[in-house]
């Protein structure tokens, strides 16, 4: 209990935390969803019209 | 011979490729490092004799505000080759990064803010430091508008690149903000005046937090550059290689 107390500081300790490991948790989301996007997509456009290049 | 491995860069399929390979050595000695740091950070240091154990957010606000800072000038510095030498794969590393740098400006900001009560009194100040880290934030929104502000990719490209240079004047404003003015904002935690202003036990946990958080970008980055690439390479032939499942 005192290590999650923080000697009176955990209202702004753990929601410290809280946000960073947010964001942490959130670029990994959507760098993940970016790469599987583009790939589905451009599996989309193989499977339309080839490529041209 | 030299200069190769910088020509390769500009090649997307050769960047897709390394990025690919690269993340996993990226990823997994950044998660380990981060939970080391933590673990450093919030059991094995001891409390400060001033503020208590309400100084352990530095272990989650400085790596989020050296990353405000760091993904902005590798950001700056990609448009800035991509402007220079028209290379589209720079480019793409500056347009991956912004998301990235803008999530941790906003992690640094609204940890500092939490710090900031409890130690001053104030969420928040406008203070030099407190006012050029949300100038930054400003910036990375400002960039990623102007991109999705046009359709074309190229145009989004140059025009984005010219904000990312002029807005690297800001990194040094906020990195010298707290020895330049009188600021609440405390001195650079690691090293001040040349000497280290902890003890091991508090900063060996911080670069390890420092160097996960760094490790972490590189693979977001990686990830997030892959995707940028086959977006932007629509019609080339190695992509049918690339995405075949």
């Amino acid at each position: 209990m005192a290590f999650l107390d923080m000697g009176g500081y955990w209202p702004y300790v753990w929601p410290a935390y809280a946000v960073t490991f947010t964001v942490i948790a959130l670029n990994i989301i959507w760098a993940r969803r970016l790469l599987k996007r583009s790939r589905k997509e451009a599996l989309r456009r193989l499977t339309i019209g080839g490529t041209d290049k | 011979m030299a200069w190769t491995w910088f020509h390769r860069l500009a090649s997307p399929p050769h960047v897709y490729r390394v990025a690919g390979r690269l993340t996993p050595w990226l990823a997994w000695p950044a998660a380990l490092l981060i939970v080391a740091g933590l673990i450093g950070g919030l059991w094995l240091a001891p409390p400060d004799y001033q503020q208590g154990d309400g100084y352990r957010i530095i272990y989650v606000h400085a790596p989020s505000a050296w990353m405000s800072l760091f993904v902005y000038t590798t950001m700056a510095v990609a448009a800035g080759i991509g402007l220079i030498w028209r290379m589209k794969v720079a480019h793409a590393v500056a347009a991956a990064s912004a998301p990235v740098g803008a999530s941790f400006t906003f992690a640094a900001l609204v940890t500092g803010s939490l710090w900031g009560k409890p130690m001053w009194g104030t969420y928040w100040q406008w203070d030099p430091r407190l006012t050029s880290e949300l100038i930054l934030l400003f910036l990375y929104l400002g960039y990623m508008g102007l991109r999705s502000a046009f359709d074309d990719v190229q145009r989004a490209d140059r025009a984005s690149a010219v904000l990312a240079v002029v807005g690297v004047v800001n990194v040094p404003i906020i990195h010298y903000s707290v020895v330049w003015w009188n600021s609440l904002h405390q001195p650079p935690s690691l090293m001040y005046l040349g000497k280290p202003t902890m003890p091991p036990s508090m900063y060996v946990p911080l670069l390890l937090m420092l160097l996960g958080f760094t490790l972490f970008y590189g693979a977001v980055l990686f990830v997030r550059l892959r995707g940028e690439v086959l977006s932007r390479e629509r019609t080339a032939s190695w992509i049918r290689e690339a995405v075949r499942p």
